[in-house]
């Protein structure tokens, strides 16, 4: 297990944070929820930049009070308003790194610079938001950390980048003994490339399920009020009000495509999933 | 390896991988004892997450298709030709059956059934 949450409590004036989660070794876990639901909270409680109320955290196998410098070494960050100072190429930061990094290893990261189309010697300053992004990630990725934690890393890029960087982090996955904790409001994002998926909502986590499951059991189905009243609700798990009748996200599409040939089932994304835990009445 | 894997079809990505492997094995393109590409490869290869792989690598190994070596890797089993027989015909017969539970739904009698039938076989 690379990363444990029990419980962990956090208390604000208008907010109250209660998130339980696991990254287990080989595996890449996505939390998605909207905005101001509690995954920034999260990720600062891991890092231990904001200390928790209550509960429990177990980083790399340790309580995260017996965490020591050099364990965080074995951590890879990418935070979203966590930036390198501008007025340094990409070059400069070289010592930097080595000086911070034991493991930091300065052909891997220039290999990796060349191979995303990083320049060395252009000041990050006048980098496209792409390459800022890809620079933030290949920094994460270059000192052999075990845990990556990575807070939206592919906000604000198009497709193509996108894409891009996914398969950097695939790369990163060839090693067994790695793990990834992502969050994004891009589902499809998370879709290809999670294991299991993580959905908090007002400071709670309202849904975890293997990604597998969610892609082939989860469905959306679009009932007609009538057809609201006698269906068998036994395998709904949210239901929203729409115009034309009701949305219910299920849990097992098969049982209602098999049982209910006449309704109309979607397999539905995982940001229909999404709305519906969130905006509509759950079971 | 060269999957195809359809997000937008409603067949479960596993069961994709699953039936195009089995095809790729039975049909020879898989020779036995060939080794597979490793769980984190094959998902990066076809963008999707290596629990789904790793599902489908599961799936074929109870099934007999393919063995894994622990710390070694994933082979194709030493499948029996008879099984590839077996297969087609559980497919045949799940049609059948789809076909059957269809007629009895409109109220076709076992009689009128065995007459279509021995209508469409006509025809081959």
């Amino acid at each position: 297990m690379l990363l444990k949450l029990e419980h962990v409590k956090k208390e604000y004036d208008s907010f109250k944070l209660d998130c339980s989660l696991e990254v287990k070794k080989g595996q890449v876990t996505g939390l998605v929820g909207s905005n101001g639901a509690g995954k920034s909270t999260t990720f600062k409680s891991i890092l231990g930049l904001i200390f928790p109320d209550e509960g429990n955290i177990e980083l790399l196998g340790k309580d995260i009070s017996a965490i020591t410098a050099s364990d965080k070494e074995e951590i890879g960050v990418v935070l979203t308003e966590a930036n390198v100072c501008e007025y340094l190429t990409a070059k400069d930061l070289i010592p930097i790194m080595k000086a911070m990094y034991k493991d930091f290893s300065t052909e891997d990261y220039m290999d990796k610079c060349k191979a995303y189309g990083i320049p060395l010697k252009k000041i990050i300053k006048d980098f496209s938001t792409g390459m800022k992004a890809k620079l933030k990630v290949i920094l994460a990725m270059s000192h052999n950390a075990k845990l990556l934690i990575l807070d939206e890393p592919t906000a604000g890029l198009d497709v193509i980048m996108r894409n891009e960087l996914l398969d950097m982090l695939r790369d990163y996955m060839e090693n067994e003994e790695r793990g990834i904790l992502i969050s994004s409001h891009i589902s499809t994002d998370l879709e290809g490339l999670c294991d299991d998926i993580y959905m908090i909502a007002n400071g709670k986590i309202i849904m975890h399920e293997e990604t597998d499951v969610l892609l082939s059991e989860y469905g959306v189905l679009k009932l007609t009020k009538e057809q609201y009243e006698t269906v068998d609700k036994a395998y709904i798990l949210s239901s929203k009000e729409e115009k034309f009748g009701y949305l219910c996200l299920t849990n097992q599409k098969d049982f209602y495509m098999e049982n209910y040939p006449e309704i109309a089932i979607e397999k539905g994304n995982i940001d229909d999933f999404i709305i519906l835990m969130e905006k509509g009445v759950r079971k | 390896m060269n999957l195809i894997i359809n997000n937008s079809s409603m067949t479960p990505i596993y069961e994709q991988i699953v039936s195009q492997m089995k095809e790729k094995i039975m049909s020879g393109q898989l020779k036995p004892d060939a080794m597979l590409p490793s769980v984190r490869t094959l998902s990066k290869d076809l963008r999707i997450s290596a629990l789904t792989v790793k599902k489908a690598y599961d799936a074929m190994e109870q099934e007999g298709y393919i063995v894994t070596v622990h710390g070694k890797g994933s082979f194709v089993a030493n499948v029996n030709p008879n099984l590839a027989i077996e297969e087609k015909q559980k497919e045949v017969e799940k049609i059948f059956e789809q076909g059957i539970r269809k007629g009895k739904e409109c109220g076709m009698t076992k009689e009128d059934m065995m007459e279509l039938f021995d209508v469409v076989l006509s025809d081959f």
